[in-house]
């Protein structure tokens, strides 16, 4: 799949958002939120009919995610105003629930998208939303962190509740990994032509090895440009070991030193944030479409 | 209603009859609207089609054979790039073709992802996805004489290896030729019951078998050489 910066600049960003205000509901995650919801408008090629993307709850995780984040954005924001001015008593109590139940909703809403595609073996995989959800909520947690370095009495608590995100995002981000590499699931180009495998005799076409000779257009097309895209193996492996350095390495490390100063603390989480950028980046440059075998790729 | 193609294999010789005059109705169809050519006469021309016709080679040789393959939609029974649509532009009609209303589409091209088959592509010129319409425009157009009411690529095809028709139909020629041949869908394991049919090539049968062969040589070869012996 080609990776489209809008698409991984909005599901990093609003992921560490949602994860930052799931947990304060338990700030200012609002900027991340909407600017990367605002990016997540900049992919489509027709944005005047965005609005219609609300009317398919009931069948579309697309249709879900923008219910849920326009419902976010007056439910977080009333919520934020009275956190700021300390206000509120019950009905900020359930502002709370609501906001950190509709975060949720959005970033599984978001990862459901990509877990839900059938025909990208390497996003349907029930690891797809356990990553979306521990990654928003580790970047999240760092940033919380931050911030409560420089405005809570205690960090200690914040600093703990990162640690666990933390791992159990790097656990969940090497199954995801690990899951991904079992190619048992692959589909192949005899499959997708209907050449039975090894099958001799009458029924679909019966030979073992099927190979494009001819992939039928002279340059170019929507389906090359959207699924065409390819990543050396050896680049796989060299971008994952930045992802997990940057994502994962030096945010932990900065963690045990522990220092409780909101600068480092808030280097921490950026440093997390752009490792996560080169994780999405993978996200989407490791995954084959299917349409990738009518042109000639041998397996998924 | 379950309309629907049926591809053959075993006669398709690639010669792009049907994308070509799939293009040609369709451009100036009022269903999708226009379909946009991307430098049409420079470099490297690219536009939409809805019709693409590849070409494999399947076995090793001496046991190898070219297999022509047109792909356009499969009007899916389960069809998830209408399930996966969140403007409701994607819907199936009752009569079992997958459309896309563009007055609806934003162009965020998660339909294209859910399909397997690349069926379908988006248009950069409006930003809306367009697909195949089996010629819904051509199909119930009373004008038309009825040997004409088929999609452009059945009419076009110069070895008939393209049919439209009914398959919730027993009779149609579509489900006659789909049970006599085993005709069979695209990757069925993926759950999306595609409707359109591909009939396999037909496996060649030998004329003589190889027993016989030999017997007939070898008697044909003893009455060459007994003249010979006998002088």
């Amino acid at each position: 799949m080609k990776p489209a910066v809008s698409i991984i600049f909005s599901t990093v960003s609003s992921g560490a958002g949602l994860g930052l205000l799931a947990l304060v509901a338990l700030c200012d995650t609002f900027v991340l939120v909407a600017a990367g919801l605002a990016s997540s408008v900049l992919h489509l090629a027709n944005p005047k009919n965005a609005w219609r993307s609300f009317s398919r709850f009931k069948s579309s995780w697309l249709s879900r995610e923008a219910v849920f984040a326009a419902a976010l954005f007056p439910v977080s924001g009333l919520y934020i105003v009275l956190v700021i001015q300390s206000k509120g008593g019950a009905s900020r109590i359930l502002l709370a629930v609501l906001t950190c139940a509709l975060a949720w909703a959005v970033l599984i809403c978001t990862a459901m998208i990509y877990a839900s595609l059938k025909p990208i073996r390497q996003w349907h995989t029930r690891w797809t939303p356990v990553n979306y959800v521990l990654l928003g909520h580790w970047s999240g947690a760092l940033l919380l962190w931050a911030i409560a370095c420089a405005y809570a009495a205690r960090s200690g608590p914040f600093l703990f509740v990162a640690g666990v995100f933390g791992l159990a995002a790097l656990a969940a981000k090497l199954a995801y990994w690990h899951a991904i590499e079992d190619s048992t699931q692959a589909l192949t180009l005899e499959r997708a032509i209907g050449v039975r495998e090894g099958a001799r005799g009458p029924g679909p076409i019966s030979a073992a090895h099927a190979r494009l000779l001819d992939v039928g257009h002279s340059h170019g097309t929507f389906l090359t440009s959207e699924f065409g895209f390819r990543l050396a193996r050896r680049h796989a492996r060299g971008l994952r070991g930045v992802a997990l350095a940057l994502g994962f390495g030096l945010p932990l490390a900065w963690l045990v030193v522990g220092v409780p100063r909101w600068q480092p603390a808030l280097a921490a989480a950026v440093c997390c944030i752009m490792g996560l950028l080169v994780e999405r980046w993978l996200f989407f440059a490791e995954a084959k479409h299917t349409v990738r075998l009518y042109h000639g790729d041998p397996r998924t | 209603m379950k309309l629907g193609l049926v591809i053959d294999l075993d006669t398709c010789v690639g010669c792009h009859a049907c994308a070509t005059a799939c293009k040609e109705w369709n451009a100036s169809s009022k269903v999708n609207g226009a379909l946009s050519d991307y430098e049409p006469f420079g470099a490297e021309p690219s536009g939409v089609w809805f019709n693409r016709v590849r070409h494999y080679e399947v076995g090793d040789y001496p046991e190898n054979k070219t297999i022509n393959f047109p792909v356009c939609c499969m009007h899916c029974a389960d069809a998830d790039c209408v399930t996966v649509c969140p403007t409701g532009a994607s819907y199936k009609r009752d009569d079992g073709i997958v459309l896309v209303d563009q007055d609806k589409c934003m162009g965020c091209n998660l339909c294209a992802w859910a399909c397997p088959y690349g069926a379908r592509e988006l248009d950069q010129v409006p930003g809306t996805m367009k697909k195949c319409t089996l010629c819904v425009d051509r199909i119930y157009d009373e004008m038309l004489a009825p040997e004409d009411r088929q999609p452009a690529c059945v009419l076009a095809c110069p070895t008939h290896a393209r049919m439209f028709g009914d398959f919730d139909d027993p009779q149609s020629e579509v489900s006659r030729v789909t049970a006599e041949r085993g005709g069979f869908g695209l990757l069925p394991e993926l759950g999306y019951a595609p409707v359109s049919r591909y009939l396999p090539p037909r496996q060649p049968q030998p004329v003589i078998d190889a027993d016989d062969a030999r017997a007939l040589l070898e008697r044909g070869l003893a009455s060459l050489a007994s003249p010979v012996i006998r002088r």
